[in-house]
């Protein structure tokens, strides 16, 4: 219903004056439950004349009239149309046109039936409304004890004054006492599209081309977005082949990326489609030198698949469509510094880290964060390379219970299962008191051949965030050596044994 | 005073500073000092403790090292020139322990971690190369002889190190943990404190005279020292139990 523009939107209201009208009514607040189904038949009647309807509460729907006038002959026959469709459902209507939503719902509201605010009247129509009709109640009582009454007397302030006098839902009900639409609040309007993309024909066998139209797509969107106030988190490239398959991926972007390093993302991203091509098809001795040369040099295609596969080339066809979708859109509020971190990132660092990200994905790459905990496991915070995050437990707390220097070199992503057992071959048990039910003295991590255990201390009992169901967890630990010198750490977890790490 | 005054003045505080709490004196700070600025020298620095047992007292630039195995000396092999201010990617090596690597001097504002290069492996290990000067691998597979030919042209263009938690055949130097002993732990009492462990070291060309070290790996503050000849040892001050 809104639009950025100057000139809004012609808007038809559909008003039903047996839904009483929130805030204005008196009373308790309504239920609008059973209100709310029964309108639905009154949107269904619109519905079946244009289709694109929106309920702004029970009681009122409001539509763009621009389309449906021109089918029907004119807003009159329009409003007429809709009046008729609805009062066939056994429901009194007034319908109201006029620019931009708020004229439009007075103008529904309008004595005899609603009216129809002819283009361009909208602020005369508006001017003699009381201020409490902006639907802003703060303003709606400020603006009276300023000796401002009317929207018309609001719309003849200037409009920086407005701005600078009640702030930012000011100037947005200043807008709108002036027959304006307001400014859209939202960062886009959902329907807008702000993808870019250029369709190669005939299609592009190169990767030479596909990143020079890149860059001045990125160049395209970057404008687009300037010139809504937007900026996108992350840029997503998508690469479609003739033959219909398609190739996407997000690179984060923080408005950081310029329109040349965009270009370079593509380049890499259709390298990496070269190389798995030739690994999983064709193999490297296929390899046509002359078609998307850039995949990348110095070891591509270890050589380990070729003569497999279904020998069918994913460059086949060649490229038909780049796409560039600004993805999670925000605010542009300007640039923050300290995105990598404490530690400055170099550009070939950085370049190397992006071409890997290219090539296996996004969390393909991380940097490791220290943060707090007991178990190594805790310990780190694995980033993906590119983002800025935060330790999930903060680092430098005493934590009190955490497993003593010296830090396991080897930290099991999935704690290895193991079996511990005493001398007579019994399962090593431990109470909930922590005591042990005899010295643990074999042990076989997942499914090794078992090992004498040559000393052994524990357990060491940790019972953490027992308030929490979702997150609580208790159990003991124990640190083993066996007989060939390597020690390990163990827990022992609702009776069951694991290697959580190891000291190698 | 003096000494802590001087680090500030040079560009790596932090890892200067993080030498200092690693390590028990001012042996481990003369790292700094003698090796300085990275980019133009020969050799990366290693840790004091490990310098004797590499032939060029340091990581040979554009070599491959193999150390048989993972284990926390491939941690320590790297951590001298990561201290120093060098970029470290670790490949295929999800288990790695960080809170480990950084007790034994690695920076982790420079590491990074890829999990699992996948099978495309030899190609990510040279992009790396071509950003990091360190390189930690451990091969998901046996690369073929070109593979491993591709790989060791890149190491040698990019003037970086390849340190292999593994074999690998053309390895200039060969580092192996041949022996380790926990200590500061009992039938039941205690907690693991340090390990002494014996590296051995040899290799091709100049590096082909095969050197053995007993070190500290860990020691009993976390850092890595070179530790007595286990026969003339009369162990450490607290209560010995030797598990060898």
């Amino acid at each position: 219903m809104t639009s950025a523009g100057g000139t809004p939107q012609r808007v038809l209201v559909v008003w039903c004056p047996a839904w009483p009208e929130p805030g204005r009514d008196a009373g308790p607040a309504v239920d609008a439950g059973p209100d709310a189904r029964a309108f639905e038949q009154v949107v269904a009647a619109v519905e079946g004349l244009c289709p694109r309807v929106e309920v702004l509460r029970p009681g009122a729907c409001a539509m763009n009239t621009r389309g449906p006038a021109r089918y029907f002959g004119g807003e009159e026959a329009l409003a007429e149309k809709i009046a008729v469709a609805v009062s066939r459902r056994g429901f009194a209507c007034q319908v109201g046109v006029a620019d931009g939503l708020l004229a439009a719902q007075l103008a529904a509201q309008a004595p005899d039936a609603g009216m129809i605010v002819a283009a361009g009247e909208t602020p005369a129509f508006l001017a003699p409304h009381p201020v409490e009709r902006l639907g802003n109640p703060e303003l709606a009582s400020l603006l009276p004890r300023l000796g401002i009454r009317t929207l018309g007397e609001f719309a003849a302030l200037p409009a920086a004054e407005a701005a600078s006098r009640f702030g930012a839902q000011g100037a947005l009900a200043h807008r709108q006492a002036r027959g304006l639409d307001p400014r859209p609040l939202v960062s886009r309007p959902p329907s807008v599209d702000l993808s870019v993309s250029v369709t190669f024909d005939p299609p592009a066998q190169q990767a030479e081309p596909v990143a020079f139209a890149a860059k001045s797509l990125s160049e395209l969107m970057h404008a687009d977005l300037a010139a809504r106030g937007l900026a996108c988190v992350r840029v997503r490239v998508q690469v479609i082949c003739t033959d219909g398959q398609e190739i996407t991926r997000s690179w984060r972007h923080g408005g950081l990326l310029s329109s040349l390093a965009v270009a370079e993302r593509v380049r890499w991203q259709l390298a990496v489609w070269r190389a798995r091509a030739d690994q999983d098809g064709r193999g490297p001795s296929a390899t046509a030198p002359g078609r998307l040369h850039l995949a990348a040099e110095g070891g591509e295609g270890s050589g380990e698949g070729s003569g497999e596969g279904s020998g069918e080339g994913i460059l086949a066809g060649g490229i038909a469509l780049l796409r560039l979708v600004p993805d999670h859109l925000v605010g542009d509020t300007g640039h923050q510094l300290g995105l990598w971190g404490e530690t400055v990132v170099d550009d070939g660092v950085a370049r190397a880290a992006l071409r890997v990200q290219a090539m296996l994905g996004h969390d393909s790459v991380a940097r490791p964060l220290l943060a707090g905990g007991r178990s190594p496991a805790e310990q780190v915070t694995l980033v993906p390379f590119g983002d800025a995050a935060e330790p999930r437990f903060p680092a430098g707390r005493p934590w009190p219970g955490r497993l003593p220097a010296p830090a396991p070199a080897t930290v099991f992503p999935a704690p290895l299962p193991a079996r511990v057992t005493d001398e007579s071959g019994a399962p090593v048990t431990v109470t909930g008191r922590a005591l042990i039910s005899a010295p643990p003295a074999w042990l076989s991590a997942h499914g090794e051949p078992w090992l004498a255990i040559t000393s052994w201390a524990g357990p060491w009992p940790v019972t953490e965030r027992w308030w929490c169901p979702a997150s609580a967890c208790r159990q003991a630990r124990f640190q083993l050596v066996a007989e060939d010198g390597s020690a390990w750490l163990a827990v022992v977890r609702d009776s069951r044994w694991v290697i959580e790490a190891s000291y190698e | 005073m003096t000494w802590i005054e001087f680090l500030f003045d040079s560009e790596s505080v932090r890892a200067a500073v993080t030498q200092i709490t690693r390590t028990t004196g001012v042996a481990g700070l003369s790292l700094r000092h003698e090796d300085g600025v990275l980019p133009g020298q020969a050799v990366l620095p290693v840790l004091p403790a490990l310098r004797e047992l590499l032939p060029a007292g340091g990581l040979q630039r554009g070599s491959v090292v193999a150390t048989g195995g993972w284990s926390l000396l491939c941690l320590a092999l790297i951590s001298g020139a990561s201290a120093a201010g060098a970029w470290c990617a670790v490949a295929g090596l999800p288990q790695l322990g960080v809170a480990a690597a950084v007790d034994v001097g690695l920076d982790p504002g420079r590491m990074l971690l890829i999990a699992d290069p996948g099978p495309g492996w030899p190609q990510v290990v040279a992009s790396l190369l071509d950003g990091c000067e360190l390189v930690l691998l451990r091969p998901p597979d046996r690369p073929s002889a070109q593979a491993r030919r591709r790989i060791e042209a890149t190491v040698r263009r990019s003037g970086g190190v390849l340190v292999v938690a593994g074999d690998w055949d053309g390895a200039q130097t060969r580092l192996l943990l041949a022996r380790q002993e926990w200590t500061g732990m009992g039938a039941g009492h205690g907690r693991l404190r340090a390990r002494r462990v014996r590296v051995v070291a040899d290799g091709r060309g100049a590096s082909a005279r095969s050197r053995a070290r007993w070190l500290w790996l860990p020691g009993l503050d976390g850092s890595v020292a070179v530790a007595d000849e286990i026969d003339s040892s009369p162990g450490p001050t607290w209560r010995e139990r030797s598990t060898g």
